[in-house]
């Protein structure tokens, strides 16, 4: 029963975890404790998503459906159905009128939250998308696959404007868009994070040190304080490097099993992991030196 | 941000219907930001289209008879509709609900024509009747009230004052900076009102104009071209307006044209007419009862006819170009919208990785040490690349800068040909303090609640 995806909501006051027992749970994220579980999904759930003014969450499931739930009427308020297997990956656009998902039917889909419709359907890539997601100003959309592509798309037109590719294409796990948009971060498992330069297709920055060979592990930055990659492993500990000089600052121990979730908080130095059946703990991390008093 | 990577040329003017909106429809307007349009209907409502999910968000229901024009406040927060029942109303697209709640109700005693709020603040509105008037209403505390605009009569004319009928004001705009009101007459004049004071601070008459129908401003506001009913769009560089003296003295000036836009063959007339946001492109919507035309002007080309766009059959009413990028929006009488832009061929070279798209073979020419085995280990070679690689990737990146210049990119552009319009003086401010005083709420960054709906909505 591993959990597969944490995400803190826009505000930074709610921690979102959602697990392989089909059930999405809210929890607050300073004190760490659970307000509320959304029950749904018929198959366990890979990733959510919150929308930006953090009233809607949406999780992507193996039951090939995309539920959004409303935090104001505590209830799922649509389904989206149109994925012809698992859905793997999802996230909504800043302005969150749009959600973008990725599925084993290895197309990216982009649909219409209001109406709950399919908008576009991409044939993004030749084998399982394992992440999408919208840039800052939602023109474009960033895919990848476990065929070692990552693809950029126009959001509008749903033509594709880029396909990065490096030498040995190994399965690419995750990928998104730095803050500016400018690059695109993107995991591989061949236990490698690099950064990317999509404008010139050229790799600017490559962290190593971490484990991942299996799994698809998600990377963050984190720019509270300062610039820096976090990304999880299979060796159960957190790996925080330094985002210039790719130094490995500091290694979180604390997990007794593979880290399947990762996200770093909106506004404070709080980053969130998340474990496999070994151990089924969300730890938060905290730097007790920023805390306000 | 996308432009970069879709097409290394400047974007120029649309070419192509990109989708139609079934809506029922008389006007249309983007708003600022260019995410939405408001659409107002003979039916007396207003919807508010989402383009990038191209379905109706918001419906604005209140008017009894049709709406005769649409506005949007600076930063879309506000929707303001006029109609002939009497009432201009002004919608806050903030709040959750649809049909959203109604901020203002103006009423008047005549069937309004048009309305418009004023560029900078969202609570001074110009109003143009029916009847030929003009007002400025402004809804704030301290300036509450409506002022009448009324033209200064001509010199020497006292006596036949009273037999010559006043010219009945056509049409009303707020020039871009809104420090000014431009106002057309049935006698063909172009009237220039300080919105400040409300005083006149010139007349221009235009040669063998007739009735002056519309009016549209290049972004900087240096710019006006105006629609009249002798079926010509003439464009005017205006000159400098001093700021009002106590004498009101206004100028009289005739304008010449610095071009003249018609149709040669048909002589159709003009319905309306939109200018690019660089001000390169002057669209004009035909008044043709056959067909749906759009011409295309290259102001920068000396005003050249560039294009006619078709729509198809059915003849257009309204035409508004995007306020930030190649696009259109026009009206047809059966009611549809439809949707302009420049379509971009697909480029299936993005498909592959590594792979650039050039245009001429480009040869290359390999450096005399390229191929070169470094003599020693292969191990050192493998170093030296290792090396290099490391010293490029030592090289900083920013992966937080350069947000704000996009966002902004819109008013950055506005607030640029804005200040390039504004005299430097420093009494000109006076009015743009004046316009800021109890500013509005309309402020950047409010959100549109996305509302769920059940089903597929039809209008």
């Amino acid at each position: 029963m591993a959990i597969s995806s944490l995400k803190f909501s826009p505000d930074g006051s709610l921690l979102a975890s959602s697990a392989a027992d089909k059930l999405v749970k809210l929890w607050d994220a300073y004190t760490g404790e659970i307000i509320k579980t959304f029950q749904g999904h018929s198959e366990g759930i890979n990733d959510i998503a919150w929308s930006s003014d953090g009233e809607y969450l949406a999780s992507a499931s193996d039951d090939k459906n995309i539920i959004l739930w409303s935090l104001e009427v505590n209830a799922a308020v649509k389904t989206l159905k149109g994925h012809t297997n698992f859905v793997f990956c999802v996230n909504y656009n800043p302005q969150s009128n749009l959600l973008v998902s990725g599925g084993y039917d290895e197309t990216v889909r982009v649909w219409d939250v209001a109406r709950g419709k399919s908008m576009k359907v991409l044939p993004a890539h030749s084998d399982p998308v394992t992440a999408v997601s919208f840039n800052h100003d939602g023109t474009l959309i960033v895919s990848c696959a476990m065929d070692g592509l990552i693809r950029i798309w126009d959001a509008e037109s749903g033509q594709c404007l880029k396909t990065l590719v490096d030498d040995d294409n190994p399965i690419c796990s995750h990928v998104k868009f730095s803050p500016n948009s400018r690059f695109v971060l993107a995991a591989t498992q061949d236990s490698t994070l690099r950064l990317w330069n999509y404008q010139n297709s050229r790799c600017v920055k490559t962290y190593t040190g971490h484990t991942n060979r299996t799994y698809c592990l998600p990377a963050c930055f984190s720019t509270t304080n300062g610039q820096f990659v976090v990304s999880g492993s299979e060796d159960a500990k957190v790996y925080i490097w330094d985002l210039q000089s790719r130094e490995l600052l500091q290694v979180l121990e604390g997990h007794r099993d593979v880290i399947l979730a990762l996200a770093t908080h909106p506004t404070r130095n709080i980053i969130a992991s998340a474990s496999m059946e070994k151990d089924l703990t969300i730890r938060l991390w905290l730097d007790e030196s920023s805390i306000p008093t | 941000m996308n432009a970069s990577l879709l097409n290394p040329f400047t974007i120029t003017h649309p070419t192509a219907v990109q989708t139609s909106l079934v809506s029922g429809a008389s006007f249309a307007r983007f708003d600022p930001s260019g995410k939405y349009v408001a659409a107002g209907r003979s039916d007396g409502s207003a919807a508010i289209w989402d383009l990038d999910t191209r379905a109706a968000i918001r419906w604005l229901e209140g008017h009894v008879k049709s709406v005769t024009s649409v506005d949007w406040s600076r930063n879309s927060r506000y929707v303001m509709t006029s109609s002939k029942d009497w009432n201009i109303i002004i919608w806050d697209l903030a709040s959750p609900t649809d049909p959203p709640q109604r901020h203002a109700t103006i009423r008047f005693d005549a069937p309004v024509v048009s309305a418009s709020f004023h560029p900078r603040n969202s609570r001074i509105i110009l109003a143009l009747l029916g009847t030929g008037e003009a007002y400025i209403v402004d809804l704030r505390k301290d300036y509450r009230g409506r002022v009448e605009l009324c033209e200064v009569p001509e010199e020497g004319d006292d006596d036949a004052q009273a037999s010559r009928s006043r010219s009945l004001m056509t049409t009303a705009r707020f020039d871009p900076s809104g420090k000014h009101v431009f106002i057309g007459t049935s006698s063909g004049s172009v009237l220039v009102f300080n919105t400040r004071t409300k005083t006149m601070v010139a007349r221009h008459k235009i040669s063998g104009t007739g009735v002056m129908k519309g009016f549209d401003f290049a972004k900087n506001g240096r710019r006006l071209v105006t629609n009249s009913s002798d079926r010509t769009i003439r464009q005017f560089n205006l000159p400098v307006y001093l700021p009002p003296n106590a004498e009101r003295e206004y100028i009289e000036q005739e304008l010449e044209p610095t071009h003249r836009f018609n149709d040669p063959i048909n002589k159709t007339a003009w319905h309306a007419m939109s200018f690019s946001p660089d001000g390169e492109w002057l669209a004009g919507g035909a008044a043709d009862p056959a067909t749906h035309k759009i011409y295309i002007w290259d102001i920068s080309n000396d005003g050249q006819f560039a294009s006619a766009l078709d729509g198809g059959r059915e003849p257009l009413i309204d035409v508004h170009w995007h306020p930030l990028k190649s696009s259109i929006v026009s009206t047809t009488n059966q009611g549809n919208i439809l949707i302009w832009h420049c379509p971009t061929p697909e480029r299936w070279g993005a498909f592959a990785g590594g792979f650039e798209e050039v245009d001429e073979n480009v040869v290359y020419e390999e450096r005399e040490d390229e191929f070169d085995i470094v003599s020693g280990a292969w191990c050192l070679y493998e170093s030296e690349l290792a090396l290099r690689k490391k010293r490029q990737e030592d090289e900083k990146v920013d992966i937080i800068g350069g947000i704000l210049e996009d966002r902004d990119l819109g008013q950055a552009v506005h607030a640029h040909n804005g200040h390039n319009g504004l005299i430097g003086n420093c009494e000109s401010d006076e009015d743009l303090e004046w316009a800021d005083e109890e500013p509005d709420n309309d402020k950047k960054g409010w959100r549109m609640k996305i509302i769920m709906v059940d089903g597929d909505d039809g209008f």
